[in-house]
């Protein structure tokens, strides 16, 4: 009789809690906290010992483990190890930004960059095929990165510089800045990067003129050297009367 | 002869929580599991050569989960055997032979448990935060020796992202969730010892727990909100949500070491719940160790 | 009239036993009642219920049927045992705790503190003579020495009834004498002992009363004197009798030229009734657990 009653007992307060547990993960999911969903997707990702780990809630050590090997898969230049292993950290840990960034900066640097001196590879079109592939993999980390941490303005900029260094698509890293700008705790120079990387657009200059303007009248902190060159060389191109320019 | 007869005395609590902390705290289990945890906590000061961000992630994900791990392991094994050794050497019958209440018994060995898991967290901690400062200040030493011709504002920029990512608040209420994970696995063990037959059995029992709690979540939404699975898994999936707690929701130690903020509300509510459990797990055991031959 | 220090009404004790159709009964229909200021010795072999009867006397055991006080409130009540002491047999105390510390141990458990509880730990090590290990751990002590610190932890809050479960289980004859003296010292102060013993010489030796149980049953219970006489027997004492008025006595009832010292039934001895009481048909020891 008594062990119905505890059962009983049990039961009821597992109903009460319920409701409780379920209200405080959703706060969590809104708030991102413990992005890892247990699935099959992640047993495969992840291999066993990831799987185990996530079940027991040590992601972080074992993801860190993974992370120590692939830098020394990094200084072994073994970048398909790299890349399988940052695809199981990433997965482990979707919120942790490092991870994402050194993952971008291995596949889209690192490795893009092996590859087009790749001795071993006499034909320099399939040199520069390979460079892209690497490029195109480090994108694809920097944009899962974004979407699994969309309030973060580190992704961001670290996907500007990639569009910027990478592929010279001014227009998308001035877009990137720009998103990153308006995102909390982002760095005071995002707005200055994405004005400069608008001025480098054909036929945006006047809007990033504007920008620029407007940082430059915002405060004297915001007047660096690379900012007044480049007021200096719109004012010139886009012909602004000289009573409109900024001293010299 | 005393006065009249209270119920419930912290005093006798505190009498026997206190003896519970002695006798757990020369436990080898404890030091083995103690010395191990500091020495990796220690040993990550002496990391691969990274950037600072690497290092201090690195150092916090060990560090933290050095914590996790090791409250969590030793919730279950000083707790398992708590009971079963005072029952097998008779200590229990002299302890309740005197006027103390089974609840009291109860309460004290667990507060004793619950204290010991304190005491090492605040010592892991406190190696913790001194590792991680010395790590902060060289980093900030050597941040103004290398921009040194910068402009001020970068500088301090640069300076406050090395202190951002070294200490800052959101560490100490992932510590606070550590320990309330433990807490809560302490009462849950109590309770699964007052019935079970060895101190293994306890142990094997909680293991099992501990891996069907962080799925419980997994189970407990499905249950929630998908209605055509068979009979059967429904009535599995509804079970494991009812009888088995989310320890999920204890697990932010991946989100503090990535810096994500746990907001205060969101810690309230976690504390609370895991205090509820904590509760609620010893008024459990109350109830099966109530009617207990000894 | 003083109420009884413990009063059994009607106890039962069924212990169920998993997967097994018939269940241990470990005491039938029990009616026990001990006087407050006597020694009263539980007997009875291996298996006949005097542990389960101590143990439900102290709260740690529930009777199936039937009701235990302790100077008039139940067993089952905390608060009955702020007039109880025990000591189990063979006790195993926290080894990692010394003399002194034990004793501070329970007397906390029975709410004492300060200057009082100082004191009665330094009388009870005095009274048991380990003044001089108090400061050693109890992983230190002999066997002796242990049963010792358990019955001070016993005795500690001043209890009026003390249960003792085999007190001198172990011990060596110098320490036997020692509890026995002991004892007897609490019964001068109006203490209640109820003892459990296998060592029957010693029961003799000091208790006012006796219960022999056999198969969860009370099947002798009386006071020693009682017990221990032979019926339709007369013991007659002579002084200076000679073997001729032996053997006219052996004929005649009465008067002769020796003086009569004493007449009275002659006494068996408490082995002689243990071992006829529980071998006779029915009190044949059996397995039960006590």
């Amino acid at each position: 009789m008594r062990v119905i009653v505890a059962i009983l007992g049990v039961a009821l307060f597992g109903a009460a809690k319920l409701p409780v547990e379920h209200a405080i993960s959703e706060t969590h999911r809104q708030l991102h906290f413990c992005a890892v969903d247990l699935n099959l997707d992640l047993r495969e990702q992840t291999g066993q010992l990831g799987f185990i780990a996530a079940l027991s809630g040590f992601r972080s050590l074992v993801a860190d483990a993974l992370f120590l090997q692939a830098h020394v898969a990094w200084e072994r230049t073994e970048w398909a190890r790299v890349l399988l292993l940052f695809r199981r950290i990433t997965t482990l840990q979707p919120r942790a930004l490092l991870f994402w960034d050194m993952a971008a900066w291995h596949m889209a640097w690192n490795a893009s960059t092996a590859a087009l001196n790749d001795r071993a590879q006499p034909r320099l079109a399939l040199r520069i095929k390979a460079q892209r592939e690497y490029f195109q993999l480090g994108k694809d980390f920097l944009e899962r990165g974004i979407r699994n941490n969309p309030d973060r303005p580190q992704l961001y900029d670290a996907l500007a510089r990639l569009y910027r260094d990478k592929y010279g698509d001014h227009e998308h890293a001035a877009e990137l800045y720009a998103k990153a700008a308006l995102l909390p705790d982002a760095p005071g120079y995002e707005k200055r990067f994405a004005a400069y990387e608008l001025a480098l657009c054909p036929g945006r200059e006047r809007d990033a003129y504007a920008d620029l303007q407007a940082l430059y009248k915002s405060s004297e902190k915001e007047r660096f050297p690379t900012l007044l060159r480049r007021l200096k060389e719109l004012e010139i191109k886009l012909e602004i009367p000289p009573d409109e320019r900024i001293p010299d | 002869m005393n006065e009249g007869h209270h119920a419930f005395s912290f005093f006798r609590v505190a009498a026997i929580t206190g003896a519970t902390l002695r006798g757990l705290a020369r436990l080898k289990t404890f030091y083995v599991l103690l010395l191990f945890a500091l020495l990796l906590i220690g040993n990550s000061i002496f990391m691969a050569q990274m950037t600072f961000q690497q290092e201090f992630q690195v150092l916090k994900d060990i560090a933290l989960g050095a914590m996790s791990v090791f409250s969590s392991l030793l919730a279950v094994l000083a707790t398992a055997r708590l009971l079963p050794q005072d029952i097998d050497d008779r200590t229990a019958s002299t302890i309740l032979a005197k006027p103390v209440s089974r609840f009291e018994y109860l309460a004290g060995k667990l507060l004793g448990a619950l204290l010991l898991l304190a005491i090492s967290l605040a010592a892991m901690s406190a190696l913790f935060f001194l590792v991680l400062t010395v790590r902060e200040q060289w980093v900030l030493r050597e941040t103004v020796r290398q921009m040194s011709a910068a402009p001020p504002d970068q500088l301090s920029e640069a300076l406050r992202l090395v202190r951002a990512s070294a200490l800052n608040p959101n560490l100490l209420a992932g510590i606070a969730i550590i320990y309330v994970k433990a807490c809560l696995l302490a009462s849950l063990t109590l309770f699964v010892s007052t019935f079970a037959t060895t101190s293994i059995f306890t142990m094997i029992v909680m293991a099992f727990v501990y891996f069907i709690g962080h799925l419980q979540a997994v189970a407990r939404e499905f249950w929630l909100q998908t209605h055509s699975a068979g009979w059967i898994s429904q009535t599995f999936l509804g079970l494991v949500a009812l009888f088995f707690p989310d320890l999920q929701l204890f697990t932010l130690t991946d989100d503090v070491v990535a810096g994500n903020a746990i907001p205060m509300t969101v810690l309230a509510q976690i504390v609370t719940l895991g205090l509820f459990y904590t509760g609620f797990y010893l008024l459990l055991a109350w109830s099966v160790f109530f009617r207990k031959e000894l | 009239m003083t109420e009884p220090a413990v009063l059994l009404s009607n106890v039962t004790k069924i212990f169920p036993v998993p997967f097994q159709r018939r269940p241990v009964v470990a005491l039938r229909d029990l009616d026990l009642e001990v006087a407050a200021g006597q020694i009263y010795g539980l007997l009875g072999p291996n298996g006949s219920g005097k542990s389960t009867t101590l143990k439900i006397i102290l709260g740690l055991v529930t009777p199936t049927r039937g009701k235990a006080q302790v100077f008039g409130r139940d067993s089952d009540r905390v608060a009955s045992h702020e007039s109880v002491g025990y000591l189990p047999e063979s006790p195993d105390f926290y080894k990692y705790l010394t003399g002194e510390e034990t004793l501070r141990f329970y007397g906390k458990l029975c709410s004492l503190r300060g200057a009082r509880l100082k004191n009665r730990v330094g009388e009870l090590l005095a009274l048991v003579g380990l003044t001089s290990a108090a400061g050693r751990r109890l992983s230190g002590y002999s066997k002796g020495m242990l049963q010792r610190i358990g019955l001070a932890q016993a005795l500690i809050q001043e209890p009026a009834l003390l249960i003792l479960d085999e007190p001198t289980a172990g011990v060596d004859p110098a320490g036997t004498r020692e509890i026995r003296d002991l004892i007897l010292d609490l019964k001068g102060r109006g203490i209640t002992v109820l003892l459990s013993s296998h060592l029957l010489g010693q029961v003799q030796e000091i208790c006012d009363r006796v219960g022999i149980l056999a198969n969860g049953v009370l099947v002798r219970e009386g006071s020693l004197s009682d017990l221990l006489g032979v019926e339709n027997q007369t013991q007659i004492i002579l002084e200076n009798a000679s073997p001729a008025l032996i053997n006219k006595i052996g004929d005649l009832a009465g008067g002769s030229r020796a003086r009569l010292v004493k007449c009275g039934p002659p006494q068996t001895s408490l082995e002689g009734l243990f071992l006829e009481a529980t071998q006779a048909p029915g009190g044949k020891g059996g397995s039960k657990p006590s």
